[in-house]
């Protein structure tokens, strides 16, 4: 991973000769100003879908269950799907700010703000499907073990379903934590910068930021031990994950390799909806000299890699199950493959294993476009890689009287969309009012910085 | 009124102590009962007693018809009722017209279920899915109220004024006629037997829908008596059915399944099991469970039985021009035929007289009167004749007849041809519970009661009596045709009088009771059944040989056409249960579509016409067209396309609303359509007999589809070959073991061959008390969905309508897996009830967040309403996939609806998980009743809802811990197996084997 970028290359990751003062404009500017009429554009987009959303799940909690397209066989479709997809979207921030953090790899600076915060907003996407998925949402709080006055009724430890509560709690908080003490000493800058009722609520946020020597010291240290502490997540969380299906004894799903192919699976999707997200940002905020093409480069490598393993783990599971001598699995990924589902296998095999490894050719690596092309398919074909497990394993399973076959309704669709819409709204929000760019780490990566971080800051500051 | 009530009172205390106070007390006596009746045992008198249910004097006094001020209040209800718990009256269910007797389930004064009464000599326990259901029909709010004269709804008493002047002007003068369905009651007989003394010129006409006039045609020529034989599947060794499908809809199914069953129980005393050959055309439920079915052109029955009656008759036939597959089978069927000389029935359900003279032939050469048939003490189920019918009819054409009572039968469906003969009748007195096609057309439209609120007396078989009780004040003022005959001829007197006189004058004179009338009439009512000990059989009735009539069915079909085969279904039969969503839902036996009549074609002819499931057909034969959806199913006469009658009824579009709605929900029925597609019309009439399969007809195929609600997707259990895996091709689902296996088998060699496997795990599951288990006999279950209906009604399970079936959402507890091995002639159905197993290591309970699905210390799964927050985890992982979600909350807006729910079972809310309980509420009352009495449970005390209604016995249940069980000895059958074992889920209910000869399993028996 070291050599994602050439260490001799450090000196360029910022393009554009940019001075201390200007990378603080840059990043700044934007909170500052009018929204573009882009932006507005995307919002109005963003928020439709979320509206859209919205009025889906209103009405499928006012109804019922029904309103999806499950049945006595089916189960779970496009729930738990969507959930198992948006947790694995969150996967890249943790990675990038607190593996990368570890690992000292500087080139993270210019993304791992918005990385981050793309978590933060693609766990609260998930965190909605366990909840509208259950039968009476309104009783969700009975999932957690809390003293009650129903005689000793407590949770069940052995239900994955639980683990998953913990699991994603666990992480939502160390994630925004994370990303919210990272964000301080922006904060403080916005609040410097800043006038009357922005000022006020930027230096409520920013924790009466100082800029000292001490502060930075026990900054430095929080957000080691934080990212000390997210690293392990990142491993955990999806393979608390996969124990929903891993440990469930329906053939498709009971199967050992879940953990880590879940765990690589979302670091896969994860980038590439990290990279999809920067291209957009870097045109619509002119942000091209912060996130240069050596970034992209980085990342594209990160995909092409990742996605190899996803690969492998396909044909793993496929040889698991022709080895295994077991009929049942063998019948399950011979239907998984050939049977009625069988496109939606096809489409998340070109998207995961075949399209990703276009990206060795460094033609592709440099075009834009076809990297967005490319990262936009990988994130189609990673929703697939979920709905295929669900409902391909499900659809068909032990008695031939009870299979089933499976179509989405409107409001699935419907809510399928406003899970994008709140993930995109939620993100142009944030870089209309936060610095979507690391400022103060930036500037410890630019090539002219030869002072420390806290002197230059101090400098901002005053 | 207020003697009775007192008389009741009286008499109910002082038989209190005599009575059990719970019918699950009765459960263990049943099978000794049934011992003693099979005996002939006089000693059965103190056992029916114990059998019957609830004092018919209380009843008396609780149920008079439709005054309140005789109804008796709760607050001064008799000692038996007590709030909250259950009594049980034996009465009798009419609703198949086998008239099968029934035990209800009374809570608070309102039936809640009916169950087979053990102690009827004809049905001997369980009852068919119709019968079952037809308590809906008792609380439907849509039935008629009260009476409608000529201008408008009457009083009863000015109904009556009305009509006894009319039948006063008309008797000495007019023509009177009456039309109804079969009627057995005797005292309603004798009734309309009073009225024709008194007219000039009167009749009584009756007619079934379905008919089955042709055999008691025969009879009266080969026999002298017009009657069905009563037919004794039991005492026969082969068994050889035309078309009847004896199991399902033919004469006296629920009959006909316990003998089947008892004839075929390999571990039974019987040196030979019942092998039983079908013949047909269409696909029925009695033909997919014969060890051989042989598809048979309509035309090719009356050659194929003359092939077999002579060669029976010692004569040398050649082919006459039969398929060589069919007269390779014939041929074998007489070898086996001669060396069951004694022991081999035949029978047929053609309509047309010359095939039922063979037939009787045939059984005359088999020396089977007296043994497999009896005509001396003939069944009185069916009576119809088609001749009376086809003589009405001249005569309302001819504008002759004044007065037409009908009742029991609905003509202008049945009959369509009939409307403008039936509008030539001076006046129409038509009594029926609802608006329907004939209601137009009455003069006067009286409201009729419902079984289950009204009095009367069956003879189902000559000599032997059962009776009807009511169980509740009428609700919609509804008569009884006995009470409005006498009251229209000047003779008016309470119903339950009537009844009571005729019994004084009629039958107990020659009974020689020995006892007062009063006392030994109750006693019967209170049985429920009665067997005359009075009436000698008509001397024996010797076979007489006749002079076959010419056929009358073409030989040929013409090129490319098809013939149209219409047949019945046990949920619609001839359309008298249009109104019950309940049978509307139960998916076909065979086909397993509901809420659908459909065109069925054999898969090579739908392929040579382009046809699939689902698409629209014209069909367009002589006498106009129809436009249906088609089926394509296997095991047909590629030259038939068949349809169920008894669909597309007026009043069924009120299933337009049924099921939940919402914003992608389509309507079960089109605004203003109807369920299914009436084919009464196709019913030809031949040689003064209707005939069933008598038009050709060419199919179009037309744009458009129509999706059939199908609850089952895949319909064998081999699985799709291009995605079938080496070695594991067919699910080991249904297991079928060679006859020779089995029977060659010593008891020691018996024995459990469950695989047990290694645990990694302690055992967390002791099951220091009982134990609870279930057990489905495969050999014995023929598919026949009594059980899911009986489910349906104890578990207030409820109805979503088409669409919600279409989405794969059906609610049942208890499904019935239909798989078919084989293709054409070598097609075999093989059937599986399957319910939550009950599994000891459930892979349900540990997935579950919350909790709400936990194992009992019996071994029972239990499923938390309260607790559940429906992730459906639970069902996801559960194999047998029969965890049912609500999607909705489900309408019970229908408050009259809702007096049908089973009070011990909670209404699930939407949101929430549920499945088989082993109907817990059973097991928990009879365990309270035990405690009460100081006892301990005894074993098949508890009987489940499914297995009470099992006509064939295939369902047992038990405490496993004890050895001496019923269900452990099943358990402990050497063809005892889990479904699914490999999962070593180690499930509560088993399964025995089917066992079949291993040469009828042909070339796709699997080893």
């Amino acid at each position: 991973m070291d050599k994602l970028i050439h260490p001799a290359a450090d000196a360029q990751l910022i393009e554009g000769n940019k001075s201390l003062h200007q990378v603080t404009e840059d990043v700044f500017q934007p909170l500052e100003r009018k929204a573009s009429p882009s932006w507005w554009l995307a919002f109005g987009f963003a928020s439709t879908a979320l509206a859209i959303g919205l009025i889906s799940v209103v009405y499928q909690i006012k109804v019922g269950i029904g309103t999806w397209g499950l049945d006595r066989t089916i189960g779970w479709a496009f729930d738990i799907t969507n959930f198992v997809f948006w947790v694995g979207i969150g996967h890249a921030g943790t990675l990038i700010s607190a593996v990368l953090l570890l690992l000292r790899q500087k080139w993270r600076t210019s993304i791992n703000r918005s990385a981050e915060a793309m978590t933060i907003f693609a766990v609260i996407c998930a965190g909605i499907f366990p909840l509208i998925h259950m039968g009476r949402p309104w009783l969700f709080y009975w999932v957690f073990p809390y003293p009650n006055t129903r005689g000793s009724l407590w949770v069940n430890w052995r239900s994955p379903l639980l683990w998953d509560v913990f699991a994603i709690g666990t992480y939502f908080t160390i994630s925004l934590v994370f990303w919210y003490v990272g964000l301080l000493p922006d904060l403080a800058t916005a609040r410097d910068r800043a006038r009357g009722i922005r000022k006020k609520i930027f230096g409520f946020f920013s924790l009466g930021w100082t800029g000292s020597a001490r502060t930075w010291v026990r900054y430095e240290m929080a957000c080691l031990l934080l990212a000390a502490l997210a690293t392990p997540l990142v491993v955990s969380v999806h393979s608390v994950v996969s124990t929903d299906f891993a440990t469930a004894n329906l053939p498709g799903w009971h199967t050992t390799v879940f953990p880590p192919y879940f765990v690589i699976g979302a670091i896969f999707s994860g980038f590439a909806m990290v990279l999809s997200l920067m291209l957009i940002a870097r045109k619509v905020m002119g942000l091209q000299d912060y996130i240069t093409m050596k970034h992209i480069s980085a990342m594209c490598k990160v995909i092409v890699f990742t996605g190899t393993i996803v690969g492998s783990a396909y044909a793993t599971e496929l040889f698991m199950a022709w080895y295994s001598g077991n009929p049942f699995e063998q019948f399950a990924f011979n239907n998984r493959v050939f049977g009625p589902m069988g496109w939606s296998f096809g489409i998340m095999v070109l998207c995961n294993v075949i399209v990703p490894q276009l990206l060795w050719f460094k033609r592709i690596r440099s075009s834009i476009r076809s990297i967005f092309l490319i990262t936009i398919l990988v994130n189609v074909g990673m929703w697939f890689e979920r709905f295929v497990i669900i409902v391909s394993s499900l659809h068909r399973d032990f008695l031939p009287s009870s299979w089933s076959s499976y179509r989405p309704t409107w409001i699935e669709l419907g809510t399928l969309l406003g899970s994008f819409g709140l993930f995109f709204t939620l993100f142009l929000l944030f870089c209309r009012f936060l610095p979507m760019i690391a400022a103060s780490e930036v500037k410890s990566v630019l090539p002219k910085s030869t002072a420390c971080p806290e002197a230059e800051s101090k400098k901002e500051a005053a | 009124m207020k003697n009775i009530q007192r008389d009741a009172q009286v008499k109910s205390s002082r038989k209190a102590d005599a009575l059990p106070e719970n019918p699950s007390d009765l459960n263990p006596s049943i099978a000794r009962v049934l011992d003693e009746i099979e005996e002939g045992k006089s000693s059965s008198r103190r056992s029916f007693l114990r059998l019957a249910g609830f004092s018919f004097a209380a009843t008396a006094g609780a149920c008079s018809r439709g005054k309140p001020q005789t109804a008796l209040p709760l607050v001064q209800t008799a000692p038996e009722m007590i709030p909250g718990r259950a009594y049980w009256v034996a009465t009798t269910s009419m609703a198949c017209g086998a008239g099968c007797g029934a035990l209800v389930r009374c809570r608070d004064g309102r039936p809640v279920k009916l169950e087979g009464n053990p102690g009827h000599p004809v049905s001997q326990g369980g009852l068919c899915p119709a019968c079952q259901a037809s308590l809906l029909g008792l609380y439907d709010s849509k039935r008629l109220q009260g009476a409608r004269g000529p201008e408008g709804p009457l009083s009863e008493e000015l109904l009556d004024l009305q009509l006894r002047d009319l039948f006063q002007n008309l008797r000495s003068s007019g023509k009177i006629r009456f039309l109804t369905g079969t009627v057995n009651s005797p005292s309603t007989l004798s009734q309309i037997q009073a009225c024709l003394e008194q007219c000039s010129d009167g009749r009584h006409v009756m007619y079934d829908g379905i008919s089955r006039s042709a055999i008691l045609e025969a009879h009266q020529m080969t026999h002298g008596v017009r009657g069905l034989p009563r037919y004794r599947l039991d005492r026969a060794e082969v068994l050889v059915s035309f078309g009847a499908d004896f199991l399902s809809t033919w004469v006296s199914p629920v009959e006909f399944a316990k003998q089947y069953a008892r004839a075929r129980r390999p571990e039974g005393s019987r040196s030979k099991l019942l092998r039983h050959w079908q013949f047909e055309a269409n696909l029925s439920l009695s033909g997919g469970n014969a060890d051989v079915r042989t598809r048979i052109a309509p035309w090719e029955e009356n050659a194929a039985l003359t092939y077999l009656s002579d060669r029976l008759a010692g004569q040398e036939r050649s082919n006459p021009g039969l398929p060589a597959l069919l007269i390779e089978r014939l041929d074998q069927l007489l070898k086996e035929l001669s060396a069951a000389k004694g022991a081999a029935l035949v029978i047929s359900d053609s309509n047309e007289v010359r095939q039922q003279l063979l037939v009787n032939q045939i059984n005359q050469h088999l020396n089977g009167y007296g043994r497999t048939l009896d005509v001396s003490r003939p069944s009185l189920q069916w009576q119809g004749s088609d001749r009376d019918l086809h003589q009405l009819r001249q005569e309302l054409e001819n504008g002759g007849v004044d007065l037409l009572i009908v009742q029991g039968c609905n003509p202008v469906y049945d009959l369509p041809d009939w409307e403008e003969a039936l509008k030539k009748a001076g006046h129409i007195v038509y009594l029926s519970r609802h608006e329907d096609e004939t209601s137009p057309l009455a003069t006067w439209l009286v409201s009729e009661s419902h079984d289950l609120e009204r009095w009367d007396d069956h003879q189902p078989v000559e000599g032997v009596y059962s009776f009807s009780q009511p169980l509740l004040p009428g609700l919609f003022a509804g008569r009884s045709l006995r009470h409005c005959l006498a009251s229209w001829r000047g003779a008016a007197a309470e119903d339950v009088e009537l009844l009571k006189k005729f019994w004084r004058e009629k039958i107990y004179p020659t009974e020689n009771a020995g006892e007062a009338f009063e006392a030994w009439f109750d006693r019967n009512l209170q049985r429920g059944v009665y067997a005359a000990k009075g009436i000698e059989p008509a001397g024996k009735k010797e076979f007489q040989r006749v002079e076959l009539p010419a056929p009358d069915s073409e030989t040929e079909l013409s090129e490319g056409k098809l013939q149209l085969v219409l047949y019945s279904n046990p949920a619609m039969q001839d359309g008298r249960h249009a109104h019950n969503p309940w049978l509307h839902e139960l998916p076909d036996p065979v086909t397993k579509v509901c809420w659908d009549n459909y065109l069925s074609l054999a898969p090579e002819t739908a392929s040579k016409l382009r046809l699939e499931t689902g698409d629209r057909v014209r069909v367009e034969g002589e006498i106009g067209s129809f436009e249906i959806p088609v089926l394509v199913q296997v095991g047909l006469h590629p030259q038939i396309a068949a349809v169920a009658l008894g669909y597309g009824r007026k009043g069924t579009d009120r299933f337009a609303d049924i099921g939940p709605e919402w914003m992608q929900s389509k309507p079960t029925v089109a605004a203003g359509g109807q369920v299914g597609q009436s084919v009464s019309s196709w019913i030809a009439w031949k040689n003064q007999q209707r005939r069933f399969s008598a038009h050709e007809v060419s199919l179009v195929k037309l744009g458009g589809s129509h999706k059939l609600a199908c609850t089952q997707d895949h319909h064998r259990m081999e699985l799709p070959p291009h995605l079938a895996p080496k070695g594991g091709e067919v699910r080991d689902v249904v297991r079928v073991l060679p006859l020779a296996e089995v029977q060659g088998q010593t008891e020691q060699e018996h024995g459990s061959k469950h695989h047990v496997y290694k645990d990694l795990w302690p055992d967390d599951h002791p099951y220091e008390g009982k134990r609870w288990g279930m057990a489905v006999d495969l050999n014995a279950c023929t598919g026949c969905s009594s059980c899911v209906i009986a489910c349906q009604v104890e578990n207030n399970v409820p109805v979503v309508g088409k669409d919600e079936v279409l989405r794969h959402r059906e609610m049942s507890w208890i499904r019935i897996d239909r798989y078919f091995e084989g293709e054409g002639d070598q097609l075999q159905s093989h059937h599986q009830p399957v319910m939550c197993q009950h599994c000891s290591k459930a892979p349900c309970e540990t997935v579950c967040p919350v909790l709400a699905t936990t194992h009992s210390e019996e071994g029972l799964n239990q499923q938390v309403y309260n607790r559940c927050v429906g992730t459906r985890y639970c069902a996801n992982n559960c194999p047998y996939k029969v965890r049912r979600f609500n999607w909705f909350d489900y309408p019970r807006e229908d408050q009259l609806q809702n007096l049908s729910l089973n009070p011990d079972v909670t209404v699930r809310s939407r949101g929430v998980m549920e499945k088989c309980t082993l109907c817990v509420q059973r097991i928990q009352d009879a365990k309270a009743e035990a405690r009460r009495n100081g006892r301990p449970l005894e074993d098949g005390e508890i009987q489940m809802a499914c297995q009470q209604s099992c006509p064939s016995q295939a369902i047992v249940f038990g405490d496993l811990n004890d050895p001496e069980s019923l269900i452990s000895k099943f358990r402990n059958n050497s063809r005892s197996y889990d479904l699914l074992e490999e999962l070593d889920i180690q499930p509560g209910v088993h399964y025995l084997a089917k066992v079949r000869k291993q040469e009828d399993r042909g070339d796709h028996h699997r080893g």
